[in-house]
């Protein structure tokens, strides 16, 4: 064992793919929509996008906390001047000139946090899922325009986010579950961040919850949480009961060994599901999952290969 | 109060700036850039950037003593020479979570790194206070 211990390298995007996939591979309705310069609300299974013109001005998803909370987490702004902000905001003045003309906040820090929240949230709301999304056309978010981004550029990001994620640890079931520690012989060397994310872990938080205790962005949470996780300091609660309904869009189809209709890309397992068409009956998901059946294995490292491309 | 845009672009008025960006070092993600970069593309650049700066973020050797293992980033800059240029980053310290620095590419030339260090740590204040 040497003193360090690595990360991996971030990924770096290979442009000519990364349009390939982007096209239709994210979210191809978002793509019409910012084609037609759309303007209004993309209501997805796990958040959604607000466009202004064909630009996305802000993300939101009950995943990652929002500007507000980011913002207010930590004292930097207080959160009686955000709720008067919000409450003198109108469709011409958005929230973040009153903040800004207020003196509560430098412009720099503002863009800052709101791109950070933007991209955080929006790697939620494009994560794969079952069901279409909604598009209400109508007026641009409260905030008002801080820094608006291309589509293009927000599902690159989120792709090579997955990716990220996927090359620490390829399991996404950490990234959602209630996690536990695990012991292990060899825990390496913790940053101050991951030490105070471990100490917090008790069996029932989730990552999700994690981020929002901490006031921290919840992408940068699930790199920790994928961290801890290859070093086997933490896991996915096991679940106590046969999993009925499945906990994740690509949980039945896993089960059985093949990919299901849509299946998740690594690195970003969808919300749970309303509903899949024909989830199968709970015993056999869990006799399933749990198989040794030389066939059904290989069928299974076949398939996170190939997801892995 | 400078917003991002603008940061970067007083960057760029150093003596031999070649390009400057303002980069996320747990994602890899350039949140802004400008001027040229080496190898021609700012994203590749900014996860190359991204990664040397985490090692020295989260590595223990190289934080400061009187606050090891707290939230704000240990390093202040991390600086890079070669035969032709010199590369400074420069972290940001936010009361917000976040993980950013500055990323500023100098000709070896022209560039004045002690001049470049200590114009982007003020401009890293400026950034984030107004």
């Amino acid at each position: 064992m040497t003193v360090v211990d690595l990360p991996p390298p971030l990924p770096v995007r290979d442009k000519a793919t990364a349009v390939e996939r982007a096209w239709g591979g994210v979210s191809p309705m978002l793509t019409r929509l910012a084609a037609e310069r759309a303007t209004g609300v993309l209501v997805r299974e796990g958040g959604a996008l607000h466009l202004d013109g064909g630009l996305v001005t802000y993300a939101e998803s009950p995943l990652a906390l929002g500007l507000d909370a980011l913002l207010t987490a930590h004292g930097t702004v207080r959160g009686e001047v955000w709720r008067e902000a919000l409450s003198r905001a109108d469709e011409h003045r958005g929230v973040a000139r009153f903040l800004l003309s207020g003196g509560h906040l430098a412009e720099g820090a503002l863009q800052l946090c709101h791109l950070a929240a933007l991209y955080d949230a929006a790697y939620f709301a494009l994560a794969p899922s079952s069901t279409p999304g909604r598009f209400r056309y109508g007026v641009g978010h409260r905030l008002g325009a801080v820094v608006p981004v291309p589509v293009a550029a927000l599902e690159r990001e989120t792709l090579r986010r997955r990716d990220l994620l996927h090359r620490i640890w390829p399991d996404p079931r950490p990234d959602q579950a209630p996690l536990v520690r695990t012991r292990t012989a060899a825990a390496p060397r913790l940053t101050g961040r991951q030490q105070s994310l471990l100490d917090r872990i008790d069996g029932t938080r989730t990552a999700a919850d994690l981020a929002r205790e901490l006031g921290r962005q919840a992408f940068h949470t699930l790199v920790d949480v994928r961290r801890l996780a290859a070093a086997g300091l933490i896991a996915p609660r096991p679940s106590p009961e046969p999993p009925s309904p499945p906990t994740a869009p690509g949980a039945a189809s896993a089960a059985y060994g093949v990919p299901g209709p849509v299946p998740p890309p690594p690195g970003a397992a969808g919300l749970p599901p309303p509903g899949l068409a024909d989830p199968p009956p709970p015993d056999i998901a869990e006799r399933l999952a749990h198989t040794t059946d030389p066939h059904i294995t290989l069928l299974k490292r076949l398939r996170d290969a190939l997801e892995a491309l | 109060m400078p917003g991002i845009d603008e940061c970067l672009l007083e960057a760029m008025r150093l003596p031999g700036a070649r390009g400057a960006a303002l980069v996320d070092w747990t994602s890899g993600l350039a949140l802004g850039a400008v001027g040229e970069s080496p190898g021609g593309d700012h994203e590749t650049t900014a996860a190359e950037a991204a990664e040397l700066a985490r090692l020295a973020a989260e590595h223990g050797a190289f934080a400061a003593t009187d606050d090891p293992g707290g939230e704000r980033p240990p390093v202040e800059d991390l600086i890079v020479s070669n035969r032709d240029s010199y590369h400074l980053l420069r972290f940001v310290d936010t009361s917000f979570d976040s993980s950013v620095f500055l990323h500023l590419w100098l000709t070896r030339a022209e560039g004045n790194l002690a001049l470049a260090r200590i114009r982007l740590g003020e401009m890293a204040e400026r950034l984030v206070l107004g």
